[in-house]
């Protein structure tokens, strides 16, 4: 009796003292949110991505200095690697963890999906207020252009708007035998120079790919990487199936020529990246996205020069314009104050270098009025130019041309839109289809666009497969999603 | 064995042809499994020219120790996890076993009254669990973990599994007799379960810690949930970042201004190879300490009288 007159104590005491340290935990947060009081600053928490660094502390320190006598409020920078930060942020926004600012975009915790969640706070009213900077200093197309079902939801950092497709060269092997490229635009264009580089030089990969290539077709994906698209030039918003298309059918004989004949290397299919061949300098040429001066940045990253000339138009897409956002969360305490922030961050531009470069003298040294200079400590603090904010007000690195950011202007505004810009496709209806069209995709995408297959063959089963897997639901869905968006646009 | 009669028959013993097969079978298995780990030793030391050129090769055309000197001259941050690595596995291990092995003994003596509720109280999230946002709040909001040292410890600090196991350890080879020759002796409940009880468990709880410590060392999801700062970051959650991080990025290559500015900074074949030998080195040596008491573990209580 008396051993259990003691347990019962004992419960008791256990259950006292979890109350207790659960009452701290709870009292703790109420007084951290009270603390924003109208007279103290306000701490804005703020994730963004890339690789932690080490002397964030110190930089962030420097710029709350700025920060709190501009707009009265500080900044808790938080930096999540590239690998993470959608799993980690689904996560966070899914408990209702406190933050102001987070880093969006159509490739990393996507910007659409999670604004149709609510994740964010629309932010139309806040850039008539405190956000006027940012709507001057952008092109109308990013704000245009990454609006979800009619409201805008993150701050584009200003950047290279449109996508466009290049072919890079080996300088070296072009010289060496005299290869001309300013005659070279589609795929097919580039078979003689293949073909020089195969019977001359054994050792080199002509066409370097890996098993995320696709031929580049004049065609608006709905999804990337998925069949459903329009065509770039439509008039009409019809939805069709890009295995169907004559213009890949087209593309995929070649690809498949050029595997036979051995330009492009026999594991193309299955090898996750090119970057051996990049580091032996044994390849001819493959594409990658460019942008403006991207030339230098290749070459001096290979120490071989690289050249490159468009492989198609420089178009914007939904992608390129969600290319990087920073958002305010819903559950955001101070909205106005974030998005002075933001504002703060896309206009000035002695905060948006402290934030991009570090401390003058400590982290790099000022060498022109517009120009600076890495110093040995930049490696402790080391963060994606293109993720924070607007690109063009940073300063140029040594050895750039003084009219970068002007290239930068001419380059986007080049760009054609994409028709379905400002369209985001809503698979909340066919999330099944979606799936099983992904699974039936993984298994023969890239040895079809890889050319390792031959078209003739293989093309029919996968439209077969992908048909049984429900790719006509999601089409038909697609279109009238589409035709009503067309609709509200006339 | 030589002292013995040769004619005499040793029936423990297989006939010298199914003793080759059986050695054979054996000793190909565990090359199997030691292959990797060697093969990705080999690589770590290639010259990244070479790994270029001629792709993985067991005897590479030409040695190089520039993986190691990229990862150590980039070593705070290494060193540092390192050290984090090395404290919540040690500080884990011990929170760990200390709570398991009561736990477990308590629901293991019958005179215990409410040892069913318990038992089934730890069953129970063997079975059906809260899942991760859950989880994730409980962690960050109700305990304050978030960012802390305790994040990485405490949320692998009792495992049901290992209190089930030591449970039965303790009912099948502690005799109750023991337990009331120790009580008519005069001691007390924590005499008797600290001199008597965990003495004769020491199998168990070396299996047990063995488990833990592996479980900590090779743990890299809290760290990724839980731990922002970069001081707190252990080893195998760096590993995983620095994957992560390189196929993201060259999945994502369409995006110019992602390919390009992250270039510089991928690592090299060489170095991450070398990451993974520093990283997996350390818990080798945990096995033969444990192992003395694992197979100890394993054959004790294999025959009831």
């Amino acid at each position: 009796m008396k051993k259990k007159k003691s347990f019962t104590i004992m419960l008791a005491t256990l259950m006292a003292c979890t109350l207790t340290l659960s009452a701290c935990g709870g009292n703790k947060d109420n007084s951290a949110s009270s603390g924003g009081s109208s007279e103290k600053p306000v701490e804005l928490i703020w994730y963004t991505i890339g690789a932690p660094q080490k002397d964030t502390d110190l930089v962030i320190a420097e710029v709350n200095k700025y920060t709190k006598e501009k707009i009265n409020a500080t900044v808790k920078m938080k930096m999540i690697d590239y690998g993470d930060y959608s799993q980690k942020m689904q996560v966070m926004a899914a408990s209702g963890e406190p933050m102001d600012i987070l880093f969006t975009s159509s490739w990393a915790f996507d910007y659409v999906q999670n604004a149709r969640k609510g994740a964010f706070t629309p932010i139309d009213d806040l850039l008539t207020k405190e956000g006027k900077g940012i709507t001057e200093t952008l092109d109308s197309a990013f704000l245009e252009g990454s609006k979800v079902d009619g409201k805008n939801y993150g701050v584009p950092a200003n950047k290279e708007l449109p996508a466009l497709e290049a072919w890079r060269f080996n300088k070296e092997l072009l010289e060496k035998y005299n290869l001309d490229i300013s005659e070279v635009k589609s795929l097919e264009s580039v078979e003689p120079l293949l073909k020089t580089i195969k019977e001359n030089e054994p050792n080199v990969t002509p066409f370097a790919i890996s098993k995320d290539y696709m031929p580049l077709m004049p065609f608006d994906y709905l999804i990337e990487k998925m069949p459903m698209a329009v065509k770039l030039d439509t008039t009409d918003y019809k939805v069709v199936n890009l295995l169907e298309t004559p213009e890949l059918k087209a593309s995929l004989a070649t690809m498949h020529k050029y595997y036979k004949a051995g330009y492009v290397s026999p594991e193309a299919a299955t090898t996750t990246s090119t970057d051996d061949l990049m580091k032996t300098g044994k390849w001819l040429m493959d594409r990658a996205s460019t942008q403006p001066l991207a030339d230098n940045q290749w070459s001096a990253s290979y120490g071989y020069p690289v050249v490159s000339t468009p492989a198609g138009d420089s178009i914007v897409f939904n992608w390129s314009v969600m290319g990087s956002m920073q958002a305010i969360s819903a559950n955001s305490k101070y909205p106005e104050k974030a998005m002075e922030f933001l504002n703060l961050l896309n206009t000035d531009k002695y905060l948006r270098n402290l934030l991009d470069s570090g401390i003058e003298k400590v982290h790099y040294e000022k060498i022109g009025e517009n120009m600076m200079k890495n110093l040995p400590d930049s490696k402790n603090y080391d963060i994606p130019t293109f993720s924070i904010g607007n690109v063009l007000l940073t300063y140029l690195n040594e050895g750039d041309p003084e009219n970068k950011w002007d290239e930068f202007k001419t380059f986007n505004d080049a760009g054609k839109n994409a028709p379905l810009l400002g369209f985001n496709f809503d698979t909340s209806k066919i999330t099944n289809e979606i799936a099983a069209v992904q699974n039936v995709k993984e298994e023969f995408w890239s040895s079809l666009m890889t050319g390792t297959v031959d078209p003739d063959v293989y093309l029919p089963k996968a439209l077969e497969k992908l048909k049984a897997a429900g790719l006509d639901k999601i089409m038909a869905e697609a279109q009238t999603q589409v035709d009503a968006w067309v609709a509200t646009k006339k | 064995m030589s002292k013995r009669n040769p004619k005499e028959k040793d029936i423990h013993r297989l006939r010298g042809s199914w003793n080759v097969v059986f050695n054979l079978i054996a000793g190909i298995f565990a090359f199997l499994c030691v292959f990797p780990f060697l093969f990705v030793v080999i690589i770590s030391f290639t010259d990244e020219g070479a790994l270029a050129r001629d792709g993985y090769k067991l005897i590479p055309s030409q040695w190089s120790l520039e993986g190691y000197r990229y990862v150590f001259q980039n070593g705070e941050a290494l060193l540092n996890s390192y050290f984090v690595t090395i404290s919540v596995t040690v500080v884990g291990t011990l929170i760990s076993l200390f709570i398991t092995a009561l736990y477990a003994y308590a629901i293991s003596r019958k005179s215990f009254k409410y040892r069913n509720f318990f038992a089934f109280l730890a069953f129970f999230t063997m079975l059906f669990n809260g899942g991760l946002v859950p989880t994730y709040i409980v962690v960050t909001q109700l305990l304050g973990l978030k960012d802390t040292f305790w994040a990485l410890v405490l949320p692998l600090a009792l495992n049901a599994f290992y209190i089930m196991i030591l449970r039965t350890f303790y009912t099948t080879s502690v005799p109750d007799a023991l337990i009331e020759a120790g009580k008519i002796d005069g001691a007390g409940e924590f005499r008797i379960f600290l001199k008597v009880v965990l003495p004769l468990s020491l199998p168990g709880l070396a299996t047990i810690g063995l488990f833990s410590t592996l479980g900590y060392w090779n743990d890299w999801f809290n760290a990724l949930l839980y731990i922002d700062n970069p001081n707190l970051v252990p080893l195998q959650s760096m590993l995983m970042r620095i994957e992560t991080s390189m196929q993201f990025i060259l999945q994502n290559s369409q995006n110019s201004s992602l390919s390009l500015g992250a270039m510089q900074n991928m690592p090299q074949d060489t170095a991450r190879m070398a990451m993974v030998v520093i990283a997996t080195g350390p818990i080798i040596f945990a096995y033969p300490f444990f192992q003395r008491y694992f197979i100890q573990g394993l054959t004790i209580g294999a025959v009831k009288e």
